[in-house]
């Protein structure tokens, strides 16, 4: 019990940066996922081939993979990044991929109908996209999209790997000097549930709120 | 002005090798009310898709209040397609109604009717919002402004999505098999505010199956079948008097119904 006492100061400002790089690697992400899923969806030829590329780079290869690249390959090719801005980069970019996925479904999701009704009266495309087609699309979108950002959270544990101190990386730093490994990693375990099951709460929330009659 | 509001003339469209529509010709008057009728696969729905171009036509001009709908000459006089925004401010002249309704699910009855004069005739909120509550009571649903589409049974969604098409003022209606998702029971009330429109003196082309309707309030009916119009007429005069035989299948066919 002294033993979490003495290290809570510590795990808790490894739960800030953890939360940090988690906030950073969503937005991101998820600018990303639209802008990708519209080019994907509505670009020319050439932008929909680059999207292409980068959506299979990035989903067959290991998020660890890639954190070691940009960590230990980066600096060879003179470009050094921050590693904390290196981390949100990665885990952004590779989550951003994912998040392509959910809203390129979700936009999909929505029937031909509604695009046939608002050209019908006399819509452009741009506000037929922003009114009617991405306005119903977010809405489909909230369970995937928070099921990915629980996916981004535990994520950033792989963070630690490359030295920055998130919950994870401290807790091990905690375990190699007090040997206490099933309270510190237990409470680190605690750390990631609560922040995925509050999110998971939201994401039933959201499922709700697709029923609009409700 | 001209005195025809719609003009077709020689409309044909391909999918492909298959001709769907085979040089479609047919002039419709202001306040005209108009009904398709003809089996499945028999273009009717392409041709009315085509009337606001929601479908590509390959051959052909259809001309809306003297206007070519779609299409125009390039300097070296060849057919090429308008622009969409161009297209856009064509359709916004033309009221649709679609078979499975379309209301936008995630808006009120109201923001429903509302968005295209917003968007499109740049009405300020205030006042399209009060144009949309009269035209929902012009419907019947002034009680209804608030609910969502999912809310509403389907006569009063259908009913909305006529609201929908009448507050951007059209010069023309387009109906498509309007009353065919519905439940026997709520087939009357559309066809009632239908009927209302028909004798307001609204121009419109209705594809439909309700015979006695077209019978009742069309002035002209047109029966088209692989393609082609092969009949056409006063509605009373073509279903009671058939002059062909791929018609007068098509009536008794519409005749014996259900029969064991």
């Amino acid at each position: 019990m002294d033993l979490l006492l003495h290290s809570l100061p510590l795990l808790a400002r490894g739960t800030i940066t953890t939360v940090y790089l988690s906030a950073a690697a969503v937005v991101l992400a998820t600018v990303l996922g639209i802008v990708l899923a519209l080019l994907q969806l509505y670009g020319g030829i050439v932008l929909r081939a680059l999207v292409e590329v980068y959506l299979y780079v990035v989903r067959g290869v290991p998020l660890l993979v890639l954190l070691f690249a940009m960590y230990y390959a980066l600096p060879y090719a003179n470009v050094r990044i921050e590693p904390v801005t290196g981390g949100i980069l990665v885990i952004g970019i590779y989550f951003g991929a994912f998040m392509t996925e959910v809203f390129r479904a979700a936009v999909l999701s929505v029937p031909k109908g509604q695009w046939e009704a608002a050209r019908a009266v006399g819509l452009t495309t741009p506000w037929i996209l922003r009114d009617v087609v991405l306005a119903q699309a977010v809405r489909m979108a909230g369970p995937p999209f928070i099921n990915t950002c629980v996916m981004v959270v535990k994520g950033t544990s792989l963070v630690a790997i490359i030295g920055l101190a998130d919950v994870t990386y401290v807790g091990k730093q905690i375990v190699e000097r007090t040997l206490a490994p099933f309270e510190i990693f237990g409470a680190v375990a605690l750390v990631y549930f609560v922040i995925c099951f509050a999110l998971s709460r939201v994401g039933r929330y959201l499922e709700g709120r697709v029923n609009y009659a409700s | 002005m001209p005195a025809n509001e719609i003009e077709i003339r020689g409309v044909s469209k391909w999918y492909g090798d298959h001709q769907v529509l085979k040089s479609i010709s047919t002039d419709m008057k202001r306040g005209e009310a108009l009904v398709v009728i003809g089996p499945s696969g028999s273009g009717k729905t392409t041709l009315l898709r085509c009337i606001n171009l929601l479908d590509d036509f390959q051959e052909g001009e259809i001309r809306i209040g003297g206007e070519a709908m779609g299409y125009t000459l390039d300097a070296a006089g060849k057919r090429v397609r308008r622009s969409e925004t161009e297209i856009a401010r064509m359709r916004a002249k033309l009221g649709m109604v679609f078979q499975s309704f379309n209301l936008f699910p995630h808006m009120s009855a109201l923001k429903n009717v509302a968005l295209g004069p917003i968007r499109v005739l740049h009405t300020p909120p205030k006042e399209a919002a009060e144009q949309a509550r009269a035209m929902l009571a012009r419907v019947g649903l002034a009680d209804k402004a608030d609910a969502m589409p999912g809310q509403l049974s389907g006569g009063q969604q259908q009913r909305v999505a006529i609201a929908r098409a009448l507050a951007m003022k059209p010069t023309a209606m387009l109906f498509d098999e309007v009353t065919s998702a519905l439940d026997p029971e709520l087939v009357a009330e559309v066809l009632d505010v239908m009927r209302q429109l028909v004798q307001e003196g609204m121009t419109m082309v209705i594809v439909t199956h309700e015979m006695s309707f077209a019978q009742a309030f069309a002035h002209r009916a047109i029966f088209m079948a692989a393609g082609e119009i092969v009949e056409q007429g006063e509605p009373a005069a073509l279903f009671q008097d058939p002059q062909s035989r791929r018609l007068q299948a098509f009536l008794d066919r519409f005749k014996q119904g259900y029969k064991l």
